[in-house]
């Protein structure tokens, strides 16, 4: 009954193709960026900061980056951790080597580092598709990490390639506390999914989802599949190269190659898998659900073995972890393919007629 | 039918068509003028697709020429075709599944929307005008085949039918002066196959649209055709208006079956 549009007319083709159509929609969104900017750094503890929130929102905008290419531009990638890493390394040098660089400036260009490695890697995406492209990307993530390790110049000759970020310098003024290493990480992501929304809803992601999903009519209706597909892996490791400075400069502080591990992809594709494969918002779910369900369980099994008087280990612990976690991906991968974004949708329809049964 | 058929637009001549060994077209020669509704039929596996495709650059025949507009046509890629304005849909409906119909039909105007992908992530400059003048355009095309109802469906979940109609819109939209119709109505009931032929006959009537089209329905292809083209085993056998076609000896046995 509170989500139903009737009585919302739209006269306009303006008002039809805004962001958000729904009114509740948009109150909603202004509410949850009212609390995530004034409300969470009022009320959050310091580890529910550096632990929790700044984790969430760097790995959500890697789910982000992999999402443009994987969910839209339907090119499978196993590379994203190599191009998070490609990121966290681009933005060390430029701060290290360019005086006087200032920060942002620096992400910004570990970023277009990132797009310029990913459009390398997306080359063989013109010839193979599916499968045989993953084992492709699977080339850029071992072949990255390698690099890294292997000249020292990248990581100014550090020992086995381990660097430690500089001072977090905004405008002249240093961040220090979590919080405010939150709200830059929280701009950043806020105006990139922007960003990546405008995208989608316009000629830019209608190309790539006509790619996605039938590539020779895209090329019969005029779209041109070599500059579509490369820009969707620029635009991708764009997103996954920021994602990466944010992840060492925000959240670690000191990263090494080896760090941006084959497992990395893997939980990166996870979350879109699980979040929403071609869902901007799924990715942000898909983040939060992988990253607070070790959480949860930390916290739920010790009590549930207690309460029925069970022996229990942290052993135990991490065992069930692994096999909840595996459950889960099978269970989205048959009950639900397109993820918790889904779930979220057909809940907004049938509440839509909520309490009325028609 | 009275209508202003005008010059030859596009004339293949002598086009011929392999795969490896296996020819699939062989030294074809025919024209097609402004405004007319010409048919291509033939028995299954003729070469009636591979004709299309030769036509908007999706295969490059290994002899033969291409001349659009009277000049020669070289090497060509399919989005060439559609810079050329030629638009078509497909035999197997070939529409984006995971997209409504409106942004279905949207991406028919592509070629026509010129902003680039930054003004699209910060919506400003050309991005927003375009999006708004071409949803305008868009709309004129969801009226004419009348499908507002369904706009904001998803295609995938469209009963066959009416996807075959919004492929058609999406070709529409890219207002072609030549449209390439691959069995259009293969599949559909009678009064499917009704509307359909209205809307192929208004689209060129009201536009001035050139028509090629693929067909079985003997029924159909003899009403609204202008000229038919004939094509038996990679070889044209007939060509010439519905009547002529009819009672042509090589098209009756191609198609009754002859002993060999």
């Amino acid at each position: 009954m509170l989500y139903r549009e009737a009585g919302q007319f739209k006269t306009t083709y303006a008002a039809d193709q805004q962001l958000f159509p729904i009114r509740q929609d948009r109150i909603g969104v202004l509410v949850l960026l009212a609390v995530a900017f004034f409300g969470v750094p009022l009320l959050a503890s310091e580890y529910w900061f550096s632990a929790i929130l700044i984790p969430f929102l760097i790995f959500a905008l890697a789910a982000l980056g992999l999402n443009i290419l994987t969910g839209y531009a339907g090119q499978l990638s196993l590379g994203s951790a190599a191009f998070m890493a490609v990121g966290a390394y681009a933005a060390y040098n430029f701060q290290l080597r360019v005086e006087g660089i200032p920060l942002l400036v620096s992400f910004i260009c570990a970023g277009l580092t990132a797009a310029g490695v990913g459009i390398l890697f997306g080359l063989p995406s013109l010839r193979i598709k599916g499968f045989y492209l993953a084992v492709a990307t699977l080339a850029a993530q071992f072949f990255i990490v390698w690099c890294l390790t292997k000249f020292p110049w990248l990581s100014n000759n550090s020992s086995s390639g381990v660097i430690s970020t500089q001072k977090l310098i905004i405008f002249g003024h240093e961040l220090n506390t979590p919080v405010e290493k939150y709200l830059l990480v929280l701009s950043i992501v806020v105006f990139m999914a922007l960003a990546a929304k405008n995208m989608v809803r316009s000629t830019t992601g209608r190309a790539w989802m006509a790619v996605r999903d039938m590539d020779v009519a895209a090329s019969v209706i005029g779209i041109r599949l070599m500059p579509t597909k490369l820009l969707a892996f620029a635009i991708s490791s764009f997103y996954c190269g920021v994602a990466g400075a944010l992840y060492a400069f925000c959240y670690l502080g000191s990263v090494e190659p080896d760090g941006f591990s084959l497992e990395m992809s893997f939980k990166i594709l996870f979350m879109i898998i699980i979040g929403g494969v071609g869902s901007i918002m799924g990715s942000f779910l898909g983040a939060a659900f992988i990253l607070l369900l070790p959480i949860f369980l930390d916290v739920a099994l010790p009590f549930f073995a207690e309460l029925f008087g069970l022996p229990f280990s942290s052993a135990t612990v991490s065992h069930i972890q692994i096999t909840v976690f595996g459950a889960l991906i099978m269970f989205f991968l048959i009950v639900e393919p397109h993820g918790l974004a889904r779930l979220w949708q057909i809940a907004k329809e049938k509440l839509r007629l909520w309490p009325f049964p028609h | 039918m009275s209508k202003k058929i005008g010059d030859v637009i596009l004339d293949l001549q002598n086009i011929s068509l392999r795969f490896g060994g296996v020819k699939a077209l062989t030294d074809i020669s025919f024209n097609v003028k402004q405004h007319e509704i010409r048919a291509i039929i033939g028995p299954n596996g003729a070469g009636k697709s591979s004709m299309l495709n030769v036509i908007n650059g999706v295969y490059h025949p290994q002899e033969g020429k291409i001349f659009w507009h009277g000049n020669e046509r070289k090497k060509m890629e399919p989005h060439m075709a559609a810079q050329q304005n030629i638009a078509r849909t497909f035999q197997n409906i070939a529409l984006f599944k995971g997209m409504s119909v409106l942004d279905n039909i949207m991406t028919g105007r592509i070629t026509k929307m010129k902003a680039n992908f930054i003004e699209h992530a910060l919506w400003f400059g050309r991005a927003r005008k375009e999006e708004l003048e071409h949803r305008k355009k868009v709309e004129e095309v969801i009226d004419f085949l009348e499908i507002q109802h369904i706009r904001k469906t998803p295609v995938g979940r469209l009963p066959y039918g009416l996807q075959k109609r919004v492929e058609l819109g999406r070709a529409l939209a890219a207002e072609p002066s030549m449209l390439l119709l691959d069995e259009p109505m293969a599949g559909m009931n009678v009064e499917e196959k009704q509307d359909m032929c209205r809307f192929i006959l208004d689209v060129n009537d009201q536009f001035g649209t050139t028509i090629v089209l693929i067909e079985h329905d003997m029924g159909v292809v003899m009403d609204i055709s202008d000229r038919v083209v004939v094509l038996d085993y990679g070889k044209k056998i007939g060509d010439g208006v519905p009547d002529e076609v009819k009672n042509n000896e090589d098209v009756i046995k191609a198609y009754l079956g002859a002993g060999h």
